[in-house]
C-alpha cells in the first residue's frame, strides 16, 4: 500500500512546500486549541475560589479562539490548494497518456473504465491530500498536545483514560470498512435501478408492443425491494456506529467522572482542571473516531494511485520515429509486401500474406465479409494499427519511417463507424484544421451530397451536432464523416464501408463525384455492394485475411469465384437455400 | 386527429422549486400514511432520547460538582430528579455518593444509545417503505403511457424521475431526520438552561442570529460556487470522453495538442473555482469553530459575576459550557441541509408533474372480444390521420387485405408508413375513419388483446440485458425455453446463438455491440415467432446488412408469413417483389395497389422508384 502511495511524490514534490507549511501551520494550531480549556481552567478556578476578576482568562480564551481560527484557515486553504494542484497535473498527465493510445488499449479497457479512474480516482487522491494529510496531522498532533496538556494538569488521571483508546481506533476501522462495503452495494443497487429503468423506457414500444408490462412492473417491483434492503443496511450499519462512538467517549468520561471526582475531593485536582479534562477527551477521543476513516481513505487511495499509475505507464501504441529521408509529399502509391499481422495476445493472424501494389491514382475496391481482415489492412496505411517493419510502404518507403503527422494529414482516412464531437457541423467537418476558411467546407459537404441538407438547417454550417445537438440520421452522419475526410483532399483517401446508411442513389451520385474529383489521387474503399465495387479500377477481395481475388469487374466476373456469385445474388435477388450457403464462400466459418 | 393538446415541453423546463410547499409535502404524506405507526412509535423515541442526552450533563455539573463537590443542597435549579436518583442508588447498592453517579451516568447513557438507535431505525424504516412505493407507483405510471408520449419526451428526462428525483427524496427525508436529532435536543437542553439561568441563556441566544446570518450567507455563495463548480467538472468529463469515444477520428486529424490545449483550460478553470470553493468552506469552518469559543468566554466572563452575586452556581456554570455545542450545532446542520431541502422539493415537483401525467390510449367501454382463431382479414375505411392539428400524415386511406395475405408498402420518407402501422397496433388514437379486423371495428377492441394478436417487429431490434433466451421469451412465463429455440431454429438463429460462448445463455449488454444488424434482425423474427401472433407487422431495417446474412433473412421472412396476414414495410427488392400486393404510399396518400408486374406495366409511381433505386443492376443485367 505505500509502495503506490509513495509513487505519487513525483506529482506531491512540485508543491511539498507549501504542503509542508501547511502540516505546521496545523500543528500551531493545535496549541491554540489546547490553551482554551487551560484558560477556562483558570477561569473556573478563580470563581470557585472566590476571585472573580476573570479579564484576564476570558481575553485568554478569545485570543486562543482567534488564533486558532487564523491559523487553522491558513493551514486548510494551504493544504487544500496543494490537492488541487495536483489532481490538475494527475489529469493532465492522464489526458495526455490516453491520447496515445489506440485499439490495443481499447481491446483491453473501456471507455467507462477510463471514466471511473479520471472522476473517481483522481478525486480520492484528492482527497487524500486534502483530507487525509489534515486527518494525520490532527491524529497525531492533537493526540501528542492533548496529552502533554492533560499530563501536566494530572498524570495519574491521564493514564487512566488511555485504555478505551485502542477500543475506539479498532471498532472505527471495522465499522468504516463495513460501512464502504454497504455504500457500494446502495450505489450499486442505485445503478440497477438506473439501468432496469432506462431500459425499460427505451424499449417501451416493445414491451407495449408485446404486452409485457406487468411482467416489467413485477420484476421492476424485485430491483426496486433489492435497493431499499440494501439502503436500510446501510442505514442500520451507519446507525449502529453512531450509537457505540460515544459509548467509548463515555468510558473514559466516567473514568474522570469518578476517579477525578475523587480527587477533587481530596484536593488533589482542581476543579477547573476537573472541567477542562472533559475538553480534552473531546480532543483526544475525537481523531480515534476519524481513524478508522483515514485508515480507509488510505487504503482506497493506493488502490486508484495503482489504477492511475496503470495508465500513466502505458507506452504511447504507435511510436513516431521519423527516419527524415522520407520525401515531403506523399503521392499516392501504396504497398503490402507479404503483409502478416495478428493482434496482441493472440496468435491468429487477422492478414496472412497479402500482396498487393496500389498505384497513384487507381481506385481499389475491397470486398470480404465481416472480419476477413479488411479494416485492419487499411488501418496499416495511416498507422492506426503497426505491423512489423518491410511490409506496408507509401512511394517506396516504409511507412514506419514517415512522420505521423505527415502520413495522417496527406492520407485521409474515414473510419466505418460515424462519430461525430459535440459543437457545430463545421467543426466537425473541418475537424483538422479549426482555421479552415468556409468555402472548402462548402464544397466538402457538396461533394458528400450533404449541402441540401445543411442549407436546411436555420443555423446552417453553425447548427450543433453531436450529443447534445440536433439528431441526424445514421445516412446524413455518415456523409458528415465522409466530408470530413474529403475536405483534405489528401493523395490517398481510405473509405471504410461508409456508405452502409446511405441509399443506393446517393451513393452512386457521391462516387462519380468522386470519380470527377479525384481522376489523379489514389481512392481506397471497403463496400458489400457490386453496384459501388464495378466502377473502381480493380477490386481485392479477402477472405480470412488473404487475398483471394483482385481483378478488373470483367475479369472477376469471369473468375466465377465470390465475387460473381455475389454479383448474381444481388443482380437476380435470387435466394440459394440456407444449407448450400457454404457453397458461396471457399473459406470456412459463417457469417457473423 | 387527437384532440387533447399538450405541453410536452414542462419535461424539459427546470424546475425551480425555491419555496417550500406545503401541498406537496402533504401529498409526499400520502405514501408515508400506512406506516405512520412506525413514524409515531420513531417520534416518541427522539423525545426520549434528547432528554436522555440533555440529563448526562445535569449528573455531571448539578450532581458531581454542585451536590457531591461543593456541597451545595439548596437548589434554586432543577435538577431533573438526577439527584434524588443517585441518592437512592447510593442507598440501595450502598455505594459512594460518586460512584452512585457514576453508575447513574453509564446507565442514562446506555439508555440514550438504545433509544436513539431504535428512533433512527424506525424512522429509516418508514421512509424507505413509502418512498420504494412511491417510486413503483411512479414506474407502473410510466409504464402504461402511450407511445405517443414516448415520442416526445426524451426518455433520459423521465428516467431521472424515477432514480435522481426519487433519491433526492431519500435525502431529503434522512436530511429530516438530522435535523429532528439536532433540534430537538436543542429545545429540551434550551428549557434546562432558562431554568438555571434566564439572562446567561438569552446572552447565549443573541449568538444564534449572528450565526444564522453567516450561514445563510455562506449558503448563497457557496450555492452558486457549488453549481459552477459543477457543471465546470461535467464539462472536464464531457471533454474526456469525447475525446476517448472519438480517438481514432482524433488521431486521424492529427488534433491532440489542440484538444490537449482545450482540456487545460476547462481543467484550470475548474481548478481555479475549486480553490474559490475551497477558501470560502474553510473560512465558514473556522468560524463556527470559533463560535463556540466564543461562547464559552462570554459564559466565563459573565459567570464570574454572576456566582458572586449568587445568581448561579458553580455546577450550573459548567451546565452551561456543556451545552454550547447542542446549541450552535443544530444551526450549521440546518444550513448544511436547506440545499437538499429546496433540490428535494423540485425533485417532489417533477414526481408529481410525471405521476398526473394522464395521457393513455382510449380503451373501449366495453371491449369486444376477439375469437380464438381469427382469420386474419383487415379494412381500412377512409383513415385520416394527423399528430399535429392541420397536419395531415394519412389522407383517406382505404383498402383491405385478404386473410393470409403479404402485403408491402412503400414510399418515400415520411410518406405515413410508420404512422400507418402504429394505429394498426393501437399505439395512436384516431378518430377520424375506421379499421376492422375481420369486421370488428379497432377501437372496440382493447389495446392489450389486439397487441396479443397482431405481432410487430420494429426496425430497431432493442435489445434487454439478459440472455439471448430471456431476449426471445421477453419474461413471457407462456414461453418455455424449448419454443423458445424451436422460433429461432425457424428463423435461422439458431445457427449463430450456438456459436455464441454460452449459447443461448449467452449475455447481451444493452447496446447489444457483440451481435451484428442482421443478426439483431434474425432475433427479432424469433422473438415475435416465439409469441405467435395471428397478423405480422414488419418494418424491415435499412442497414446494409452483408450478403450472406440477407440470404438467411430472406428464408426466415419467407417462414414468418407463410399463412400469416403480413404487413411489410419493405426496403429491399426482394421484400418487395416477393410480396402478393404492393401499397405505394406517397405524401400519405395511397398512390398504388397492385403486384409487382402490375405495378410495373403501370409505369407509375412506383415503376420509377423501382428504376431510380436498382438502375445500378438492372444496367448490369443488360451489360451482361
Amino acid at each position: 500500500m505505500l509502495k503506490s502511495l509513495f509513487r505519487l511524490r513525483v506529482f506531491v514534490s512540485p508543491y511539498r512546500w507549501r504542503l509542508l507549511l501547511g502540516i505546521f501551520a496545523f500543528l500551531l494550531a493545535r496549541l491554540f486549541e489546547a490553551s482554551v480549556p487551560i484558560f477556562m481552567m483558570q477561569g473556573i478556578d478563580k470563581i470557585g475560589a472566590g476571585d472573580f476578576d476573570v479579564l484576564y482568562p476570558v481575553l485568554g480564551i478569545i485570543g486562543g479562539v482567534l488564533g486558532r481560527f487564523t491559523v487553522v484557515s491558513f493551514a486548510r486553504i494551504t493544504v487544500r490548494r496543494v490537492s488541487l494542484n495536483m489532481a490538475f497535473d494527475l489529469r493532465q498527465t492522464f489526458y495526455d497518456r490516453l491520447q496515445h493510445q489506440g485499439s490495443r488499449f481499447f481491446n483491453r479497457y473501456s471507455i467507462g473504465d477510463m471514466m471511473t479512474r479520471a472522476v473517481a480516482d483522481i478525486s480520492l487522491l484528492q482527497r487524500l491530500i486534502s483530507l487525509g494529510t489534515i486527518l494525520l496531522v490532527i491524529l497525531v498532533f492533537a493526540t501528542l498536545v492533548g496529552f502533554a496538556f492533560m499530563l501536566s494538569l494530572s498524570p495519574a488521571l491521564t493514564l487512566l483514560i488511555l485504555p478505551p483508546l485502542p477500543l475506539v481506533f479498532i471498532y472505527a476501522w471495522y465499522a468504516s470498512k463495513q460501512m464502504g462495503i454497504t455504500s457500494a452495494l446502495v450505489q450499486n443497487r442505485l445503478s440497477d435501478i438506473g439501468t432496469h429503468v432506462q431500459e425499460n423506457l427505451s424499449g417501451i414500444r416493445t414491451i407495449q408492443a408485446m404486452v409485457q408490462e406487468e411482467n416489467e412492473i413485477a420484476r421492476f417491483s424485485i430491483t426496486n425491494q433489492q435497493y431499499a434492503d440494501a439502503f436500510y443496511d446501510q442505514a442500520r450499519i451507519n446507525s449502529m456506529m453512531m450509537a457505540w462512538m460515544p459509548v467509548f467517549s463515555a468510558v473514559s468520561i466516567i473514568i474522570v467522572l469518578g476517579y477525578g471526582g475523587t480527587m477533587v475531593q481530596n484536593g488533589s485536582l482542581s476543579i477547573g482542571a476537573f472541567a477542562a479534562f472533559f475538553m480534552y477527551i473531546n480532543m483526544v477521543v475525537q481523531p480515534f473516531r476519524v481513524a478508522g476513516f483515514m485508515i480507509n481513505l488510505f487504503q482506497r487511495a493506493a488502490i486508484a494511485s495503482n489504477r492511475l499509475f496503470e495508465v500513466f505507464d502505458l507506452e504511447p501504441e504507435i511510436v513516431d520515429n521519423p527516419s527524415g529521408l522520407t520525401p515531403q509529399n506523399i503521392i499516392g502509391n501504396i504497398e503490402f509486401r507479404n503483409l502478416d499481422f495478428h493482434y496482441p495476445d493472440t496468435e491468429t493472424k487477422v492478414l496472412n500474406a497479402v500482396n498487393l501494389d496500389i498505384k497513384q491514382g487507381e481506385s481499389i475496391t475491397i470486398m470480404g465479409r465481416v472480419g476477413s481482415g479488411k479494416t485492419t489492412l487499411l488501418k496499416q496505411i495511416v498507422r492506426l494499427l503497426d505491423a512489423p517493419s518491410g511490409q506496408v510502404f507509401v512511394d517506396g518507403y516504409d511507412v514506419l519511417d514517415y512522420p505521423l503527422a505527415q502520413l495522417r494529414s496527406q492520407i485521409a482516412f474515414v473510419p466505418q463507424d460515424t462519430f461525430l464531437f459535440d459543437g457545430s457541423l463545421r467543426d466537425n467537418l473541418s475537424y483538422d484544421d479549426a482555421d479552415r476558411s468556409i468555402e472548402p467546407i462548402w464544397r466538402a459537404a457538396e461533394a458528400a451530397d450533404l449541402k441540401d441538407t445543411i442549407e436546411a438547417f436555420p443555423e446552417q454550417m453553425q447548427t450543433m451536432v453531436g450529443e447534445r445537438g440536433v439528431t441526424l440520421s445514421g445516412g446524413q452522419k455518415q456523409r458528415a464523416t465522409l466530408a470530413r475526410g474529403l475536405i483534405r483532399n489528401a493523395a490517398v483517401l481510405i473509405l471504410d464501408d461508409c456508405f452502409s446508411s446511405v441509399d443506393t442513389e446517393t451513393e452512386e451520385h457521391i462516387l462519380s463525384e468522386l470519380k470527377r474529383l479525384r481522376k489523379s489521387q489514389t481512392t481506397i474503399l471497403v463496400s458489400h455492394r457490386v453496384s459501388t465495387a464495378r466502377h473502381s479500377d480493380r477490386i481485392v477481395v479477402l477472405i480470412d485475411g488473404h487475398i483471394s481475388e483482385a481483378g478488373s469487374h470483367e475479369s472477376l466476373i469471369k473468375q466465377k469465384g465470390y465475387y460473381a456469385e455475389l454479383e448474381q445474388i444481388q443482380r437476380e435477388g435470387q435466394r440459394e437455400e440456407p444449407g448450400d450457403e457454404t457453397a458461396l464462400s471457399p473459406g470456412s466459418g459463417t457469417a457473423t | 386527429m387527437n384532440s387533447e393538446k399538450r405541453d410536452y415541453s414542462v419535461f424539459d423546463a427546470e424546475l425551480s422549486g425555491q419555496v417550500l410547499s406545503l401541498k406537496l409535502l402533504r401529498r409526499l404524506m400520502k405514501w408515508m400514511k400506512p406506516y405512520r405507526l412506525t413514524l409515531i412509535i420513531s417520534a416518541v423515541l427522539v423525545l426520549v432520547s434528547s432528554s436522555l442526552q440533555v440529563l448526562m450533563p445535569v449528573v455531571l455539573s448539578l450532581v458531581v460538582i454542585d451536590h457531591i463537590i461543593m456541597g451545595v443542597t439548596d437548589h434554586l435549579v432543577p435538577d431533573m430528579g438526577t439527584i434524588a436518583a443517585a441518592n437512592s442508588l447510593a442507598e440501595t447498592l450502598s455505594l459512594s455518593p460518586l460512584f452512585a453517579a457514576c453508575l447513574l451516568y453509564a446507565v442514562i447513557h446506555v439508555l440514550w444509545t438504545l433509544t436513539g438507535h431504535l428512533h433512527r431505525m424506525t424512522l429509516t424504516a418508514s421512509v424507505i417503505n413509502g418512498l420504494r412505493d412511491l417510486r413503483l407507483d411512479l414506474f407502473s405510471h410510466l409504464e402504461s403511457r402511450p407511445s405517443s408520449f414516448y415520442d416526445r419526451v426524451a426518455v433520459g428526462r423521465v428516467m431521472t424521475r424515477v432514480t435522481n428525483d426519487i433519491e433526492a427524496l431519500f435525502e431529503l427525508l434522512r436530511g429530516v431526520g438530522t435535523l429532528v436529532g439536532e433540534f430537538v435536543p436543542f429545545f429540551v437542553a434550551l428549557v434546562v438552561l432558562f431554568a438555571v439561568n434566564v439572562k446567561l441563556t438569552l446572552l447565549l441566544l443573541l449568538v444564534i442570529p449572528v450565526m444564522g446570518l453567516v450561514t445563510a450567507l455562506f449558503r448563497r455563495i457557496t450555492q452558486k460556487l457549488f453549481r459552477e463548480v459543477r457543471m465546470s467538472l461535467s464539462a472536464l468529463n464531457q471533454n474526456l470522453q469525447e475525446n476517448l469515444a472519438g480517438l481514432q477520428v482524433v488521431q486521424i486529424s492529427e488534433r491532440q495538442a489542440y484538444n490537449l490545449a482545450r482540456y487545460t483550460t476547462i481543467n484550470k478553470q475548474n481548478r481555479n473555482l475549486e480553490k474559490e470553493t475551497a477558501t470560502v468552506e474553510t473560512m465558514y469552518g473556522a468560524f463556527t469553530d470559533s463560535v463556540s469559543g466564543i461562547a464559552l468566554a462570554m459564559i466565563i466572563y459573565y459567570g464570574g459575576g454572576a456566582v458572586v452575586q449568587d445568581e448561579i452556581s458553580l455546577g450550573g456554570l459548567v451546565l452551561f459550557t456543556r451545552f454550547i455545542d447542542m446549541l450552535f450545532h443544530p444551526i450549521v446542520v440546518l444550513g448544511e441541509q436547506t440545499n437538499i431541502l429546496f433540490r428535494a422539493m423540485a425533485s417532489g415537483e417533477r414526481i408529481f408533474q410525471a405521476l398526473d401525467w394522464d395521457e393513455k390510449v382510449r380503451e373501449p367501454e366495453i371491449p369486444v372480444e376477439l375469437p380464438p382463431r381469427l382469420s386474419g382479414k383487415l379494412e381500412f375505411k377512409n383513415l385520416n390521420f394527423s399528430y399535429l392539428p392541420g397536419q395531415a400524415v394519412l389522407r383517406n386511406i382505404s383498402f383491405t387485405i385478404h386473410p393470409g395475405e403479404k402485403l408491402a408498402i412503400v414510399g418515400p420518407t415520411g410518406s405515413g408508413k410508420s404512422t400507418l402501422i402504429r394505429l394498426l397496433g393501437r399505439f395512436y388514437d384516431f378518430e377520424d375513419g375506421q379499421i376492422f379486423l375481420d369486421g370488428v371495428d379497432l377501437n372496440k377492441i382493447h389495446s392489450r388483446d389486439l397487441r396479443k394478436r397482431v405481432g410487430v417487429v420494429l426496425q430497431d431490434f432493442h435489445i434487454f440485458s439478459g440472455s439471448i433466451y430471456d431476449n426471445i421469451a421477453l419474461g413471457d412465463p407462456n414461453i418455455s425455453r424449448a419454443m423458445a429455440v424451436e422460433a429461432a431454429i425457424t428463423v435461422n438463429a439458431d445457427q449463430f446463438i450456438r456459436q455464441l460462448p454460452k449459447g443461448y445463455d449467452t449475455q447481451l449488454s444493452e447496446r447489444g455491440q457483440n451481435l451484428s444488424q442482421g443478426q439483431r434482425q434474425l432475433l427479432a423474427f424469433a422473438r415475435v415467432l416465439s409469441a405467435n401472433p395471428e397478423i405480422l407487422i414488419l418494418d424491415e431495417a435499412t442497414a446494409n446488412i452483408d450478403t450472406e446474412t440477407e440470404i438467411l433473412i430472406q428464408d426466415a421472412l419467407d417462414k414468418l408469413t407463410k399463412n400469416r396476414t403480413s404487413i411489410l414495410i419493405a426496403h429491399r427488392l426482394q421484400t418487395i417483389q416477393e410480396a402478393d400486393r404492393i401499397l405505394v404510399l406517397d405524401n400519405g396518400e395511397v398512390e398504388e395497389l397492385g403486384s409487382h408486374t402490375e405495378l410495373i406495366q403501370n409505369e407509375g409511381v412506383y415503376f420509377r422508384l423501382h428504376s431510380l433505386q436498382f438502375q445500378a443492376i438492372e444496367e448490369d443485367v443488360e451489360q451482361n
